[in-house]
């Protein structure tokens, strides 16, 4: 017998939909068995190894990559640099995509989600990370307020939008600020940890290392995303005013290695560089990705015009800065030493990511891409000049 | 409640022989579950080869630090400090977030990862038995020792008879109580006839190591309200600046006779 | 009784009982009615109840805390001497011994086949009259010979003994020869005495022969030992093993197994020779002063050093420092001192060199060898005496082994005498608190041993191998839960009492014993009500009231008439280092030298121990001890196995004459390369052992059944074993 299969046109997903919609799925139920199982469930997570690649990647890269949204509110709305206006929402939508995707991702890893807010009601004063938590919950906030106008504007209520549009500096002052205040504490939160973090990567001015990071893989990461969108999206290249961006990045790159290089030098860590094994290589390959090549590569101007170019220059930079991220909240942290332990549940030293572990944060990323492909086709995202077909 | 002004340990890695009637006390007398423990072995275990060997182990559990990291690091404040010593843990703030077993240089904070949101996950550390300290008694570790590994008493009493005992035994002991300064001092106090490390104890400085966390949490609301207001005055002034131009650019256009052809 | 049983009558393995403590809900049981009675506890239901641990025969007081009525936890009774305060890891966990889901709670009688684990529960009625009509049947058709009984040090050994004499079978199994039947005969034979108590309060030269005091652990004598040691106290230690004992040590001497005489006969040999020891004082109480010197002359330290391994130059040196700190010098006594044949005269040469301290000899010296009769001072229920026993005992005791005390005996040898059914066959086994399937080795001729038994009754808390394997368990109380006699120690006479109510149906063996006697009808030989009025009758002579005596846990026993003249219980009068008993027994009069077998190539010697965690084969059930227990694996020295390729942590299988287990490997560097190191206890049979069945391998299966014909020691380390890959 034949089905008669005539399907709304409208409420036919397209096969990426689906995948997405798939690992959503299965990051879903893997989390409820997290919820009523344990983190051990489903991750080698260990009293010798608390946070792993969740931390390292929703947390840790996840607020790293979202920085593209203060800097060019700042670029835009401070200083008043309107030819980078059509690179200014499309990084909103990504700062506030990505920053609920880190609450989600905590929602997760916490043991106790459901008492998230309870960093609103007790507050110790002298942890980085509710300085973080009260951040994130706020910046998340201004960057609801700052991407409203879009939604507004998508929904037609324009009086809404532009009341918002008239006082939004406030909230950019508020998102810059408590931008910079918690892209440096997530490297302020290990400094408590001097004994654990290798040499080459702990130092008092971490806070200092990770705010001008943040801005190197926020500049990066708004060419990324411009480049990645208008081929996904088959609009035209920004790339004069991702070359525009891209000059930029070499200043904040070079201030960083002087910066990181520097305080080695002074802390009297420069004899660890070359003679520390493993972290060794850590350490250059990441400032290789991270500082040196970018560096290099955006010095060229062919480079800096070519889209191609950025975007390459782009990823390395994205990546070098996710290596950096993630040594400093992993790779490079002393877990337990193999010493004897008893009883021999205690400690689990060896931690790999699982495969369900990682499918939670999959599902997660599935989703900002979801959500973001959704926005950017409903909601004027990507400027007033829109092409006709929304198709 | 007794007299004792700061509850602290003594133990002597020279006298423990790794009995672990220490761990069952405590396990017995705080109802801990099976699969967590308070108290561990840690160190080397046996070095050396044979027949020149050493064994390098001790046990130890939280170290009741002065300046707690645990305590500084927690958002929530879940952690609190007794004026007598004790580090408390509130299991009705905790959120789970596992900072304090990052902040912790010794790895004591210990989590339920194989519990869930029904059964609670939460930490679990030594508590210096409050019900027992609290009425004269001794905790429930030190109470059993066989060999008097383990002793308990006032802080400053217990650091004088560990220097008492490095000067009548020369030669046993490393010439250092480990946790007289480590950290700012804490309430759990080692002596060892191998180095420390050995024993799995971190070098630490007398400084407590939260110091500088809490130096940098110390300049956060002047820093971001100074931070505040140098945006809000460069946005002022570049504003005022482009509105001048703005103004120049017209009051130039008004002199041209000719209207400018675009492009 | 039913005939037709159902599927529910079948005991499932493992009871529901304490399940809710397994499940995590920590256990608070309810304090005894008794000791609420007896006014223990206070309004508030908080108090404690003295009483006596049981995790080992060393019996630590012990007081149970209670809060709100419920017991909450176990600490040492200072007023005890064992435990001053403190017990060991095994004493607090007490509580989960008690607690075990495992226990055996009511009577069991077996449906399937011995060895199937099928029981079905049964009344304490029907049990008890089955075992009586079993064993009177056995008694009628065999003789009451042809019942074997068997028990393990514990505080009902009398009325054990009692059951057993009255019934008239001589043949009587303990522990003993697989434990200290050579050091209890060689003290017996040179100092009168079974074992010298020991003093370390002014003692600066300690020499142990194994005794690792640190694992096996007697807690106040490893407190003093430990104490001994931090004062200064030199401590040389030997031992083929690195224990933890020798990490305690001065100097720890990773000695050849089976050479400990040869070591310490050497000592002799330089002390004599060199007139080390003060001969005219020491010979006013000893035998053999005189020919000493020649009879030590060939066992110099050059000859030592080729048996041994030590060298010379060392033994030379321990032997005049231990001499020079006389009398304050010591040389442990032992305990378990079954290792090899010749542990016999590693014992008198012990005694020997003690002797020649003159430690001995010092009133509050380092050694004591004052006579402290069992019992002594305590009354006793009227009782008639026993019948005559006329037959031959079937463990060769004593007309096989003539210098065996009767209540030593060679137990090992009653599995020959049951399988070949020489002199005669016996029929039934009655075993109360012991675990011979797991202890005795050479476990499959055990096995054989109990495939020859028509009938076999065991009296246990849990189900432990050889209640697995037997026809009727009856459920003891565990020690927390019942009443036992009255323990003198040190001039204080102790009470055990229930601190909880006994579980199930569980009952003292005080009771089981009358209930069983009575239907055996030796009523007369259990003249008291119950254990209450037991234990009056015990305390008479002290003229205290039981309630107080329950109060204080313990009762003051009157002080000991002034010593005068030391005097030895020997057939001199003193010290026999040369005995004549022995000369006349066709043996050796001085302590010799005996030279012990030794592997062949490729082959290792098969050590056993103590880890404080567990106590001999009976803990291991235990959750907590479990928790903080090491993992059984066979220690083989780290550069031998790498030699044959093994690798840490592989499966290997280890055989021997009699046996073959497969274990996990230790490669470590705390053993001889000539030897390989199992922890006795494990590698259970019991299915219903939850925690311990499946957990490491049995070293009972491998050992090789040896008997010194002098002590009737078994030679547990004379087992040579040849490992490769599993």
């Amino acid at each position: 017998m034949k089905l008669n299969l005539t399907i709304d046109k409208r409420l036919q997903l397209k096969p990426i939909v689906i995948v997405l919609l798939a690992l959503m799925g299965i990051a879903f139920v893997v989390a409820m068995i997290r919820y009523v199982s344990g983190i051990g469930s489903i991750s080698d997570l260990s009293n010798s190894f608390p946070w792993g690649f969740w931390i390292s990647f929703d947390l840790f890269t996840g607020v790293a990559i979202s920085s593209g949204g203060f800097l060019l509110a700042a670029t835009v709305y401070i200083f008043e640099l309107n030819q980078f206006k059509p690179l200014l929402r499309p990084s909103i939508l990504t700062a506030f995509l990505g920053y609920i995707m880190v609450v989600i991702a905590l929602l997760v890893d916490l043991g106790h989600p459901e008492r998230i807010w309870y960093m609103m009601i007790h507050m110790n004063g002298t942890s980085v990370l509710l300085e973080i938590g009260i951040c994130v919950m706020s910046y998340l906030t201004v960057l609801a307020i700052e991407f409203a106008p879009v939604v507004f504007e998508g929904i037609k209520w324009q009086k809404a939008a532009h009341f918002l549009h008239r006082f939004i500096m406030p909230f950019v002052i508020l998102g810059v600020v408590l931008s910079t205040l918690h892209q440096s504490s997530l490297g302020s939160l290990l400094l408590i940890e001097p004994q654990k973090l290798h040499p080459l990567w702990w130092t008092p001015i971490l806070p200092i290392e990770f705010f001008i990071s943040a801005i190197g893989i926020g500049l990066a990461m708004i060419i990324l995303e411009s480049s990645l969108s208008s081929r996904a999206f088959k609009r035209g290249l920004e790339t004069h005013l991702l070359e525009k961006l891209a000059k930029v990045i070499p200043i904040v790159l070079v201030v960083y290695v002087v910066v990181k290089f520097g305080e080695i030098i002074i802390a009297g860590d420069a004899k660890y560089l070359l003679i520390s094994g493993i972290m060794s290589i850590l350490f250059w390959a990441e400032i290789a990705m991270s500082t040196f090549i970018p560096l290099i590569l955006f010095s060229f101007k062919r480079i800096r015009k070519s889209a191609s170019g950025l975007l390459i220059g782009a990823i390395i930079t994205f990546f070098g800065m996710i290596m950096n991220r993630f040594d400093v909240s992993w790779l490079a942290v002393k877990h337990s030493d193999p010493l004897s332990y008893l009883p021999t549940f205690m400690s689990n030293v060896k931690y790999f990511p699982t495969l369900p572990e990682i499918s939670v944060s999959v599902g997660i990323f599935s989703f900002g891409i979801l959500a973001f492909g959704l926005a950017a086709k409903y909601l004027p995202v990507f400027g007033k000049q829109e092409e006709a077909s929304t198709k | 409640m007794t007299e004792i002004n700061h509850h602290a340990f003594l133990f002597d890695a020279t006298r423990c022989i790794d009995c672990r009637a220490c761990m069952v006390a405590c396990s017995v007398e705080n109802k801990i579950p099976m699969n967590k423990t308070r108290i561990w072995v840690a160190g080397l275990g046996i070095t050396g080869e044979f027949p020149n060997l050493q064994r390098e182990t001790m046990v130890y559990h939280c170290m009741h630090c002065n300046a707690p990291d645990c305590l500084s690091g927690c958002p929530v404040g879940a952690y609190s400090k007794r004026d007598d010593g004790p580090v408390e843990y509130d299991k009705n703030r905790c959120i789970g977030c596992r900072y304090c077993m990052n902040a912790c240089p010794f790895g004591v904070p210990h989590f339920d990862f194989d519990k869930g949101l029904v059964d609670g996950a939460f930490i679990d550390k030594c508590t210096l038995c409050p019900q027992r300290i609290d009425i004269g008694l001794e905790p429930a570790c030190v109470a059993t020792c066989p060999t008097d590994a383990l002793v308990y008493g006032e802080w400053t009493d217990l650091v004088k008879e560990a220097h008492d005992r490095i000067a009548a035994h020369p030669g046993r002991y490393i010439d250092h109580v480990y946790g007289e300064t480590e950290n700012g001092g804490t309430s759990y106090l080692i002596l060892s006839h191998v180095p420390f490390s050995e024993l799995g104890l971190p070098n630490l400085p007398e400084n407590p190591i939260n110091k500088v966390s809490e130096s940098v949490m110390e300049i956060t609301i002047p820093f971001a309200l100074s931070w505040a207001a140098v945006l809000t005055g460069v946005a002022a002034g570049v504003h005022m600046n482009n509105k001048k131009k703005e103004a120049n650019a017209k009051e130039a256009e008004t002199y041209d006779e000719k209207p400018e052809e675009t492009k | 009784m039913t005939n037709t049983l159902s599927r529910r009558d079948f005991l499932k393995l493992g009871t529901a009982t304490a399940a809710a403590a397994a499940a995590g809900g920590w256990i608070q049981p309810r304090a005894a009615r008794a000791a609420r009675e007896a006014g223990l506890l206070d309004a508030a239901g908080n108090g404690y109840i003295p009483s006596m641990c049981e995790m080992c025969v060393w019996r630590c007081g012990l007081l149970a805390r209670v809060e709100d009525g419920r017991v909450v936890k176990l600490e040492g009774n200072p007023e005890h001497p064992h435990s001053r305060g403190n017990l060991c890891p095994r004493g607090q966990s007490g509580l989960m011994n008690t607690y075990d889901p495992d226990r055996v709670l009511t009577p069991l009688i077996r449906v399937g086949k011995r060895g199937d684990g099928l029981f079905r529960k049964a009344s304490w009625e029907e049990s008890l009259d089955l075992i009586a009509n079993k064993m009177l049947e056995i008694k009628t058709r065999y003789g009451p010979e042809a019942m074997v009984f068997s028990t393990t040090h514990c505080l009902t050994q009398q009325q054990f003994e009692n059951m057993m004499y009255a019934f008239g079978s001589p043949n009587y199994g303990t522990q003993r020869s697989l434990c200290f039947n050579a050091m209890i005969t060689a003290f017996l034979l040179t100092y009168g005495v079974e074992e010298p108590a020991r003093n370390y309060n002014n003692v600066d030269f300690i020499l142990l022969v194994g005794r690792n005091m640190m694992e096996a652990i007697s807690t106040s004598e490893t407190s003093e030992l430990s104490h001994a040691v931090d004062r200064g106290a030199k401590l040389v230690y030997l031992d083929p093993r690195y224990t933890k004992t020798a990490s305690r040590a001065a100097e720890w001497i990773p000695i050849r197994p089976g050479t400990d005489s040869a070591f310490l006969l050497a000592m002799i040999n330089v002390i004599v020779t060199n007139e080390l020891a003060d001969c005219e004082f020491v010979k006013k109480y000893v035998v053999g002063c005189d020919g000493i010197k020649d009879a030590m002359s060939r066992y110099t330290p050059e000859w030592a050093e080729k048996i041994t391994g030590v060298p010379a130059a060392t033994i030379d040196r321990i032997a005049r420092e231990y001499a020079a700190a006389r009398p304050n010098s010591l040389v442990h006594p032992g305990w378990r001192t079954s290792n090899f044949l010749n542990s016999f005269q590693t014992e008198r040469a012990i005694a020997t060199l003690n002797a020649l301290s003159g430690n001995v000899l010092t009133p509050g010296g380092c050694l004591s060898a004052e006579v402290a009769a069992e019992g002594a001072g305590l009354g006793a229920p009227p009782q008639p005496p026993y019948p005559r026993l006329s037959a031959l005992r079937l463990d060769g005791t004593p007309w096989k082994y003539p210098l065996v005390p009767l209540k030593l005996g060679v137990f090992q040898e009653l599995r020959d005498a049951i399988i070949t059914g020489q002199p005669y066959q016996a029929h039934g086994w009655f075993i109360s608190r012991q675990n011979p399937i797991l202890s005795l080795p050479d476990r499959n001729k055990t096995l054989q041993a109990f495939g020859k038994m028509d009938f076999i009754a065991t009296v246990d808390i849990i189900m432990n191998d050889t209640a697995w394997f037997s026809d009727v368990v009856l459920p003891e109380a565990s020690y927390l839960e019942r009443y036992d006699p009255i323990l003198p120690v040190e001039g204080k006479a102790f009470i055990r009492q229930p601190v909880i109510e006994p579980q199930g149906e569980a009952k003292s063996t005080l009771w089981i014993y009358k209930q069983l006697g009575e239907r055996l009808g030796l009523g007369d030989y259990f003249q008291y009500d119950d254990e209450e009025d037991y234990l009056r009758t015990q305390l008479k002579p002290l003229a205290v009231d039981l309630e107080e005596v329950k109060a204080l846990g313990y009762a003051k026993m009157p002080e000991d008439e002034t010593k005068g003249e030391i005097t030895f219980n020997t057939p001199s009068g003193k010290i026999e280092i040369y005995s004549e008993t022995l000369k006349n027994a066709g043996f050796s009069p001085w302590p010799t030298w005996e030279e012990p077998p030794v592997p062949a190539e490729g082959e290792f010697f098969l050590l056993t121990g103590k880890v404080a965690q567990q106590t001999q084969f009976g803990t291991q059930n235990n959750q907590l001890l479990h928790k903080y227990s090491d993992e059984p694996r066979l220690w083989m020295n780290a550069s031998v196995a790498e030699e044959r390729g093994l690798r840490d942590s592989e499966w290997v299988e280890v055989t021997s004459n009699v046996g073959k287990v497969h274990i996990r490997l230790l490669a470590t560097q705390a053993i001889r390369p000539d030897c390989v190191y199992m922890t006795p206890g494990y590698g259970h049979l019991s299915r219903g052992l939850k925690t311990a069945y499946g957990w490491g391998a049995s070293d009972s299966v491998l050992h090789v059944t040896y008997t010194d014909p002098i002590s009737g020691s078994q030679a547990l380390s004379q087992t040579f074993v040849s490992v490769k890959k599993a």
